[in-house]
């Protein structure tokens, strides 16, 4: 019997889908057939590996954080009454109207004309101001691990050709210490694309001194040894020569030092 | 009262009503996003996300239609949305070894046995997609037909991939157990 058809037909064993004559030609097949017999118990253990796996508890903070979001909904759902004015008779409203609208067009014509250019220039400044200070401020949202890899990821798609410095350390800040494996790896990720700058390089160097995370350890060791980094070779040696270093860090340690040396 | 019975007093204004299909729902959306997202952290923040929207643009659920159906397609959605802005990086984010910290909390790990431990594992070296049925048919327990709608495709293309795709867990399962 082909391979994907005898799995597909043990799988409908095991979950008792078989019609009494598919069942008889799967257990005749599981008697004479080792290999068989050996797929349909790895099956069985997978499957039954998966219907023990336990529910997973979400923290207390997903039911507080679902509440204050309602609260917000209902409160913004709240009709907003306004103060109106009322010009009678009609005559007087449509005369204010055409007024208000004359008015506006001739002040709009006057500012436009005068500021359009410097205000497109202001523009753009004040747009690159506010997607950096917002960034800034995702990257400080202790209760969103997903919003601060957001904030991450838009440090690289801002297209800087220069990091400031506010921007560098709110990214060193999140590779050394943030409490999300993720938000280290993207912060680290983040800064790679500045590696040339001298203190960005600093950082890096510095931070492998620093990192105790092996998944961070290692994509860090990479990243070093990529940008052919041979001043952390003190530091490789120190990962190679400690004990409490997890293997996979060692190895890709000695793998550095191989490549650097 | 049945949830579509609800959802629809919801889109009729009353908003209170929603923390109903919170208390019915956000379990089984926080555990399908932490098994697709790996990290439980970034799973609450979906899992809140989901029912946001869910009020937001509750005008966008057609009456009639199945409200379950309705919210995991919100919820494959925001997973989507999060998977796009991070996918470059993603890929490498959950290392197969920290799986299991990152999937259970302090609480759980200790309950977590190997068995389970290698299932995360295993689960973290499947395809997207191939990980995503698997969670909805095995871990919730939702039926080939109801997964159909929901992937807009026929019974039978389901049945056959989620075959394959324990077919690939038990490949990984025992390759992993071996070392």
């Amino acid at each position: 019997m082909e391979k994907e058809k005898l799995e597909s037909l043990i799988i409908d064993y095991i979950d008792g889908k078989l019609n009494e004559q598919d069942k008889a030609v799967i257990e005749c097949e599981l008697a004479a057939n080792e290999d068989a017999y050996r797929l349909y118990k790895q099956t069985r253990e997978v499957i039954q590996a998966i219907d023990k796996s336990a529910q997973l508890e979400p923290s207390m903070k997903l039911k507080s954080g679902f509440d204050k979001l309602l609260k917000a909904e209902m409160e913004q759902q709240k009709p907003v009454t306004a103060k109106t004015i009322f010009f009678s008779p009609m005559i007087f409203r449509a005369a204010a109207a055409i007024a208000l609208v004359l008015s506006g067009v001739a002040l709009g014509f006057w500012i436009n004309k005068n500021q359009q250019r410097e205000s497109e220039l202001v523009k753009m400044k004040e747009q690159m101001d506010q997607m950096r200070s917002l960034m800034l401020t995702q990257l400080e949202n202790k209760e969103s691990a997903s919003q601060r890899m957001i904030a991450v990821s838009q440090v690289v798609e801002m297209e800087m050709k220069k990091p400031d410095d506010e921007i560098v350390e709110a990214l060193v800040k999140a590779m050394n210490e943030d409490s999300n494996t993720n938000v280290r790896l993207a912060a680290m990720d983040a800064l790679s694309k500045f590696h040339q700058e001298p203190r960005v390089r600093k950082e890096l160097i510095k931070s492998l001194g620093k990192q105790k995370d092996p998944v961070v350890q290692i994509a860090l060791i990479q990243l070093l040894v990529k940008m052919k980094e041979k001043g952390v070779l003190h530091d490789l040696k120190k990962i190679v020569d400690d004990n409490g270093s997890m293997k996979a860090v060692k190895d890709e340690a000695y793998s550095g030092l191989m490549k650097l040396s | 009262m049945t949830d579509e019975q609800i959802m629809e007093a919801v889109q009729n204004g009353d908003l209170q009503q929603a923390s109903l299909l919170f208390d019915r729902y956000h379990q089984r959306l926080f555990n399908f996003l932490a098994r697709l997202t790996m990290d439980r952290e970034v799973a609450e923040d979906l899992t809140q996300n989901v029912f946001l929207r869910m009020i937001r643009y509750r005008n966008s659920y057609r009456q009639g239609l199945k409200f379950q159906s309705w919210i995991y397609q919100v919820a494959r959605n925001v997973f989507s949305d999060h998977y796009q802005q991070t996918k470059n990086k993603k890929a490498d984010f959950v290392a197969v070894e920290k799986m299991s910290e990152h999937i259970a909390d302090n609480e759980d790990s200790a309950m977590m046995d190997e068995q389970e431990q290698l299932l995360q594992k295993s689960m973290a070296l499947l395809s997207e997609e191939q990980r995503e049925l698997l969670v909805l048919t095995r871990f919730q327990h939702m039926k080939y037909e109801e997964v159909a709608v929901l992937m807009n495709t026929t019974v039978a293309n389901i049945k056959v991939k989620v075959h394959r795709a324990i077919a690939k867990l038990r490949e990984h399962y025992f390759e992993l157990e071996k070392i």
